[in-house]
Protein backbone atom coordinates (compact mmCIF):
# COMPACT_ATOMS: atom_id res chain seq x y z
CA UNK A 1 0.00 0.00 0.00
CA UNK A 2 3.01 2.44 1.16
CA UNK A 3 4.64 1.75 -2.38
CA UNK A 4 1.24 1.97 -4.07
CA UNK A 5 0.25 5.19 -2.90
CA UNK A 6 3.98 6.87 -4.08
CA UNK A 7 3.18 6.20 -7.65
CA UNK A 8 1.30 9.75 -7.59
CA UNK A 9 4.15 11.84 -6.18
CA UNK A 10 6.46 10.04 -8.51
CA UNK A 11 4.35 10.83 -11.71
CA UNK A 12 4.47 14.00 -10.90
CA UNK A 13 8.15 14.57 -10.38
CA UNK A 14 9.37 12.24 -13.00
CA UNK A 15 6.99 14.60 -15.39
CA UNK A 16 8.15 17.99 -14.35
CA UNK A 17 11.61 16.58 -14.20
CA UNK A 18 11.36 15.61 -18.08
CA UNK A 19 9.62 18.95 -18.94
CA UNK A 20 12.25 21.18 -17.23
CA UNK A 21 14.83 18.81 -19.40
CA UNK A 22 12.79 19.62 -22.66
CA UNK A 23 12.71 23.44 -21.39
CA UNK A 24 9.12 23.70 -21.19
CA UNK A 25 7.59 26.35 -19.69
CA UNK A 26 6.11 24.62 -16.70
CA UNK A 27 3.97 26.72 -14.83
CA UNK A 28 2.38 28.80 -17.77
CA UNK A 29 2.07 25.66 -19.33
CA UNK A 30 0.38 23.59 -16.52
CA UNK A 31 -1.74 26.62 -16.33
CA UNK A 32 -2.91 26.35 -19.49
CA UNK A 33 -4.00 23.46 -18.82
CA UNK A 34 -5.96 24.07 -16.02
CA UNK A 35 -7.97 26.00 -17.79
CA UNK A 36 -9.39 23.56 -19.86
CA UNK A 37 -11.08 22.67 -16.83
CA UNK A 38 -13.83 25.52 -16.77
CA UNK A 39 -15.36 25.15 -20.15
CA UNK A 40 -15.35 20.79 -19.72
CA UNK A 41 -17.37 21.64 -16.65
CA UNK A 42 -19.63 24.16 -18.13
CA UNK A 43 -20.21 21.55 -20.83
CA UNK A 44 -20.85 18.86 -18.15
CA UNK A 45 -23.05 20.28 -15.27
CA UNK A 46 -26.15 20.61 -17.15
CA UNK A 47 -25.90 16.88 -17.95
CA UNK A 48 -24.50 15.85 -14.08
CA UNK A 49 -27.53 18.28 -12.78
CA UNK A 50 -30.09 16.50 -14.57
CA UNK A 51 -28.71 12.51 -13.79
CA UNK A 52 -28.45 13.66 -10.19
CA UNK A 53 -32.39 15.25 -9.46
CA UNK A 54 -33.48 11.76 -11.39
CA UNK A 55 -31.52 9.95 -8.97
CA UNK A 56 -32.76 11.80 -6.15
CA UNK A 57 -36.30 11.38 -7.49
CA UNK A 58 -36.07 7.52 -8.02
CA UNK A 59 -34.80 7.19 -4.87
CA UNK A 60 -37.37 9.83 -3.06
CA UNK A 61 -40.21 7.97 -4.36
CA UNK A 62 -39.71 4.63 -3.21
CA UNK A 63 -39.35 3.29 -6.58
CA UNK A 64 -35.61 1.92 -5.66
CA UNK A 65 -36.66 0.48 -2.51
CA UNK A 66 -39.51 -1.20 -4.43
CA UNK A 67 -37.64 -2.58 -7.42
CA UNK A 68 -34.83 -3.78 -4.62
CA UNK A 69 -37.95 -6.01 -2.78
CA UNK A 70 -39.41 -6.86 -6.34
CA UNK A 71 -35.83 -8.58 -7.56
CA UNK A 72 -34.01 -9.62 -3.97
CA UNK A 73 -35.73 -13.45 -4.76
CA UNK A 74 -34.49 -13.01 -8.10
CA UNK A 75 -30.64 -11.92 -6.30
CA UNK A 76 -30.84 -14.39 -3.99
CA UNK A 77 -31.11 -17.25 -6.79
CA UNK A 78 -28.20 -16.33 -8.09
CA UNK A 79 -26.53 -16.75 -4.60
CA UNK A 80 -26.01 -12.70 -4.37
CA UNK A 81 -27.44 -12.10 -0.47
CA UNK A 82 -30.18 -9.72 -0.40
CA UNK A 83 -28.21 -6.97 1.57
CA UNK A 84 -25.61 -6.49 -1.22
CA UNK A 85 -28.83 -5.98 -3.86
CA UNK A 86 -29.20 -2.16 -3.06
CA UNK A 87 -25.19 -1.74 -2.94
CA UNK A 88 -25.61 -3.53 -6.36
CA UNK A 89 -28.63 -1.45 -7.91
CA UNK A 90 -27.30 1.92 -6.50
CA UNK A 91 -23.73 2.06 -7.77
CA UNK A 92 -24.82 2.38 -11.13
CA UNK A 93 -26.24 5.93 -10.09
CA UNK A 94 -24.03 6.91 -7.12
CA UNK A 95 -20.85 7.00 -6.02
CA UNK A 96 -20.99 8.77 -2.68
CA UNK A 97 -24.13 6.73 -1.99
CA UNK A 98 -22.83 3.23 -2.64
CA UNK A 99 -19.21 4.54 -0.16
CA UNK A 100 -21.58 5.26 2.55
CA UNK A 101 -24.11 1.93 2.00
CA UNK A 102 -20.88 -0.17 1.73
CA UNK A 103 -19.39 1.57 4.83
CA UNK A 104 -23.06 0.54 6.46
CA UNK A 105 -22.60 -3.25 5.62
CA UNK A 106 -19.39 -2.77 7.72
CA UNK A 107 -20.47 -1.49 10.84
CA UNK A 108 -23.81 -3.81 10.68
CA UNK A 109 -22.24 -6.93 9.30
CA UNK A 110 -18.26 -6.34 10.71
CA UNK A 111 -15.51 -5.61 8.05
CA UNK A 112 -14.17 -9.18 7.60
CA UNK A 113 -17.61 -11.38 7.45
CA UNK A 114 -19.03 -12.97 3.80
CA UNK A 115 -21.81 -10.27 3.60
CA UNK A 116 -18.93 -7.60 3.91
CA UNK A 117 -16.31 -9.16 1.29
CA UNK A 118 -19.38 -9.58 -0.81
CA UNK A 119 -20.31 -5.92 -0.78
CA UNK A 120 -16.49 -5.00 -1.47
CA UNK A 121 -16.69 -7.03 -4.65
CA UNK A 122 -20.01 -5.36 -5.87
CA UNK A 123 -18.29 -1.99 -4.86
CA UNK A 124 -15.22 -2.15 -6.48
CA UNK A 125 -15.92 -4.50 -9.65
CA UNK A 126 -18.66 -1.96 -11.09
CA UNK A 127 -19.07 1.59 -11.57
CA UNK A 128 -20.75 4.54 -11.41
CA UNK A 129 -22.74 3.82 -15.16
CA UNK A 130 -25.12 6.45 -15.28
CA UNK A 131 -22.45 8.82 -14.44
CA UNK A 132 -19.67 8.34 -16.84
CA UNK A 133 -22.23 8.01 -19.11
CA UNK A 134 -22.94 11.10 -18.76
CA UNK A 135 -20.14 12.60 -18.51
CA UNK A 136 -18.98 10.84 -21.53
CA UNK A 137 -21.91 11.47 -23.81
CA UNK A 138 -22.71 14.63 -22.83
CA UNK A 139 -24.03 17.19 -25.83
CA UNK A 140 -23.34 14.02 -28.77
CA UNK A 141 -26.12 13.04 -30.46
CA UNK A 142 -25.04 9.36 -30.05
CA UNK A 143 -27.26 6.33 -28.81
CA UNK A 144 -26.36 5.58 -25.61
CA UNK A 145 -28.77 2.87 -24.88
CA UNK A 146 -26.62 -0.26 -25.71
CA UNK A 147 -23.39 0.32 -24.23
CA UNK A 148 -25.11 1.60 -21.13
CA UNK A 149 -27.40 -2.04 -21.02
CA UNK A 150 -23.80 -4.01 -21.92
CA UNK A 151 -21.60 -1.98 -18.84
CA UNK A 152 -24.72 -2.85 -16.64
CA UNK A 153 -24.95 -6.28 -17.78
CA UNK A 154 -21.51 -6.50 -17.91
CA UNK A 155 -20.83 -5.25 -14.06
CA UNK A 156 -23.89 -7.47 -13.04
CA UNK A 157 -22.57 -10.51 -14.40
CA UNK A 158 -19.05 -9.82 -12.47
CA UNK A 159 -20.97 -9.47 -8.94
CA UNK A 160 -22.70 -12.72 -9.47
CA UNK A 161 -18.93 -14.05 -10.26
CA UNK A 162 -17.89 -12.38 -7.22
CA UNK A 163 -20.06 -13.32 -4.40
CA UNK A 164 -19.35 -17.03 -5.96
CA UNK A 165 -15.95 -16.60 -6.12
CA UNK A 166 -15.70 -14.77 -2.24
CA UNK A 167 -17.41 -18.45 -1.00
CA UNK A 168 -13.50 -19.71 -1.59
CA UNK A 169 -11.05 -16.89 -2.14
CA UNK B 1 -45.73 7.94 -3.67
CA UNK B 2 -44.73 11.05 -5.55
CA UNK B 3 -48.49 12.60 -5.20
CA UNK B 4 -48.66 11.41 -1.28
CA UNK B 5 -45.96 13.52 -0.53
CA UNK B 6 -45.64 16.35 -3.23
CA UNK B 7 -43.22 18.49 -0.45
CA UNK B 8 -41.05 15.60 -1.28
CA UNK B 9 -41.15 16.16 -4.50
CA UNK B 10 -38.91 19.41 -4.70
CA UNK B 11 -37.09 18.52 -2.11
CA UNK B 12 -35.79 15.83 -3.95
CA UNK B 13 -35.38 17.76 -7.30
CA UNK B 14 -33.33 20.05 -4.90
CA UNK B 15 -31.27 18.18 -3.39
CA UNK B 16 -30.33 16.26 -7.18
CA UNK B 17 -28.90 19.91 -7.73
CA UNK B 18 -27.29 20.64 -4.81
CA UNK B 19 -25.40 17.66 -5.62
CA UNK B 20 -24.35 18.33 -8.87
CA UNK B 21 -23.14 21.55 -7.87
CA UNK B 22 -21.15 20.27 -4.71
CA UNK B 23 -19.72 17.30 -7.37
CA UNK B 24 -18.68 19.90 -10.16
CA UNK B 25 -16.88 22.33 -7.48
CA UNK B 26 -14.91 18.94 -6.21
CA UNK B 27 -14.35 17.66 -9.96
CA UNK B 28 -13.36 21.53 -10.93
CA UNK B 29 -10.47 20.97 -8.07
CA UNK B 30 -9.49 17.16 -9.43
CA UNK B 31 -9.69 18.21 -13.34
CA UNK B 32 -7.50 21.33 -12.99
CA UNK B 33 -4.75 19.39 -11.09
CA UNK B 34 -4.98 16.78 -14.18
CA UNK B 35 -5.76 18.48 -16.97
CA UNK B 36 -2.30 21.07 -15.87
CA UNK B 37 -0.54 17.58 -15.76
CA UNK B 38 -1.93 16.63 -18.80
CA UNK B 39 -0.84 19.48 -20.91
CA UNK B 40 2.34 19.39 -19.38
CA UNK B 41 3.09 15.57 -20.26
CA UNK B 42 1.74 16.71 -24.22
CA UNK B 43 3.66 19.65 -24.41
CA UNK B 44 6.74 18.30 -23.58
CA UNK B 45 6.12 15.09 -26.21
CA UNK B 46 6.17 12.91 -23.61
CA UNK B 47 3.06 11.08 -23.90
CA UNK B 48 3.33 11.27 -27.11
CA UNK B 49 6.21 8.88 -27.10
CA UNK B 50 4.27 6.69 -24.23
CA UNK B 51 1.50 6.06 -26.35
CA UNK B 52 3.50 5.29 -29.33
CA UNK B 53 4.15 2.03 -27.77
CA UNK B 54 0.84 1.46 -27.04
CA UNK B 55 -0.34 2.61 -30.40
CA UNK B 56 -0.91 -0.52 -32.73
CA UNK B 57 -2.75 -2.13 -30.04
CA UNK B 58 -5.22 0.86 -29.25
CA UNK B 59 -6.16 1.26 -32.60
CA UNK B 60 -7.16 -2.77 -33.45
CA UNK B 61 -8.74 -2.23 -29.77
CA UNK B 62 -11.09 1.25 -30.98
CA UNK B 63 -10.76 0.40 -34.58
CA UNK B 64 -10.00 3.98 -35.26
CA UNK B 65 -7.33 6.28 -36.95
CA UNK B 66 -7.50 8.89 -35.19
CA UNK B 67 -3.80 9.37 -33.34
CA UNK B 68 -4.81 11.89 -30.81
CA UNK B 69 -8.16 10.55 -30.11
CA UNK B 70 -6.12 6.82 -29.37
CA UNK B 71 -3.65 8.91 -27.45
CA UNK B 72 -6.16 10.23 -24.85
CA UNK B 73 -8.10 6.94 -24.75
CA UNK B 74 -4.75 4.60 -23.97
CA UNK B 75 -3.98 7.45 -21.63
CA UNK B 76 -7.21 7.19 -20.18
CA UNK B 77 -6.83 3.60 -20.06
CA UNK B 78 -3.82 3.85 -17.91
CA UNK B 79 -5.02 5.96 -15.70
CA UNK B 80 -7.63 4.07 -15.21
CA UNK B 81 -5.68 0.44 -14.45
CA UNK B 82 -3.58 2.53 -12.00
CA UNK B 83 -6.73 3.70 -9.83
CA UNK B 84 -5.32 7.27 -10.27
CA UNK B 85 -8.53 9.51 -8.55
CA UNK B 86 -10.49 11.78 -10.80
CA UNK B 87 -7.15 11.14 -13.95
CA UNK B 88 -9.56 8.73 -16.59
CA UNK B 89 -12.74 11.39 -16.61
CA UNK B 90 -10.90 14.15 -18.46
CA UNK B 91 -8.86 12.21 -20.57
CA UNK B 92 -11.79 10.01 -21.44
CA UNK B 93 -14.43 12.80 -21.79
CA UNK B 94 -12.07 14.38 -24.91
CA UNK B 95 -11.28 10.95 -26.13
CA UNK B 96 -15.22 10.35 -26.69
CA UNK B 97 -15.87 13.70 -27.87
CA UNK B 98 -13.44 13.25 -30.83
CA UNK B 99 -15.00 9.82 -31.36
CA UNK B 100 -18.21 10.67 -31.36
CA UNK B 101 -17.50 14.21 -33.34
CA UNK B 102 -16.11 11.82 -36.37
CA UNK B 103 -19.28 9.35 -36.10
CA UNK B 104 -16.47 6.39 -34.59
CA UNK B 105 -19.56 4.90 -32.47
CA UNK B 106 -17.74 2.05 -31.87
CA UNK B 107 -14.67 3.38 -30.47
CA UNK B 108 -16.83 5.39 -27.97
CA UNK B 109 -18.75 2.45 -27.30
CA UNK B 110 -15.95 0.23 -26.37
CA UNK B 111 -14.08 3.03 -24.42
CA UNK B 112 -17.39 4.24 -22.51
CA UNK B 113 -17.95 0.10 -21.59
CA UNK B 114 -14.06 -0.25 -20.73
CA UNK B 115 -14.24 2.49 -18.39
CA UNK B 116 -18.19 1.70 -17.02
CA UNK B 117 -16.71 -2.00 -16.07
CA UNK B 118 -14.03 -0.41 -13.93
CA UNK B 119 -10.36 -1.96 -14.95
CA UNK B 120 -8.70 -0.88 -11.91
CA UNK B 121 -5.97 -2.84 -10.76
CA UNK B 122 -6.16 -2.33 -6.50
CA UNK B 123 -9.52 -0.92 -5.00
CA UNK B 124 -7.56 1.77 -2.64
CA UNK B 125 -10.62 2.78 -1.79
CA UNK B 126 -12.59 -0.31 -0.39
CA UNK B 127 -9.35 -1.30 1.23
CA UNK B 128 -8.83 1.96 2.99
CA UNK B 129 -12.61 1.77 4.19
CA UNK B 130 -12.37 -1.80 5.45
CA UNK B 131 -9.03 -0.84 7.49
CA UNK B 132 -11.14 2.05 9.08
CA UNK B 133 -13.84 -0.80 10.23
CA UNK B 134 -10.92 -2.96 12.10
CA UNK B 135 -10.47 -5.25 9.03
CA UNK B 136 -7.58 -8.17 9.62
CA UNK B 137 -7.35 -8.67 6.31
CA UNK B 138 -8.40 -6.07 4.73
CA UNK B 139 -6.61 -6.56 1.47
CA UNK B 140 -7.91 -10.26 0.78
CA UNK B 141 -10.66 -9.19 -1.53
CA UNK B 142 -7.93 -8.32 -3.92
CA UNK B 143 -8.22 -11.18 -5.69
CA UNK B 144 -11.81 -11.72 -5.80
CA UNK B 145 -12.47 -7.88 -7.18
CA UNK B 146 -9.56 -8.30 -9.71
CA UNK B 147 -10.82 -11.60 -11.17
CA UNK B 148 -14.16 -10.08 -10.91
CA UNK B 149 -13.59 -6.97 -13.10
CA UNK B 150 -11.48 -8.69 -15.48
CA UNK B 151 -14.38 -10.74 -16.12
CA UNK B 152 -17.02 -7.85 -16.47
CA UNK B 153 -13.99 -5.92 -18.47
CA UNK B 154 -13.63 -8.99 -20.89
CA UNK B 155 -18.00 -9.77 -21.38
CA UNK B 156 -18.11 -5.76 -22.25
CA UNK B 157 -15.56 -5.43 -24.82
CA UNK B 158 -16.48 -8.70 -26.30
CA UNK B 159 -20.27 -7.63 -26.27
CA UNK B 160 -19.47 -4.25 -28.04
CA UNK B 161 -17.27 -6.32 -30.26
CA UNK B 162 -20.07 -8.44 -31.50
CA UNK B 163 -23.28 -6.16 -31.46
CA UNK B 164 -21.10 -3.52 -33.56
CA UNK B 165 -22.73 -2.56 -37.17
CA UNK B 166 -20.29 -3.80 -39.67
CA UNK B 167 -19.24 -1.20 -42.33
CA UNK B 168 -19.41 -1.50 -46.00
Amino acid sequence: MKLFSAIVPALFVALFIYALIKKIKLYDCFADGVKEAIPLLLSLFPYLAAMLMLSELFEASGLASALTDLLAPFFRALGIPPEISKLALLKPFSGSGSTALLSEIFASYGADSYIARCACVAYGSSETVFYISAVYFAGTKKKTAKPILIALFSNFAALVLGCFLCKFL
Amino acid sequence: MLFLDPEGFLSALLSGGQKAATLTLSLLAVYSVWLGFFKVAERSKLSEKLSRAVFPAAKKLFRSNDREALMLASCNLSANFLGLPGAPTPLGKRAAERFCAAGENYAADMLFVLNATSLQLLPTTVIALRLSYGSGSSADIFLPTLLATLFSTLLGALLVFLTRKRRS
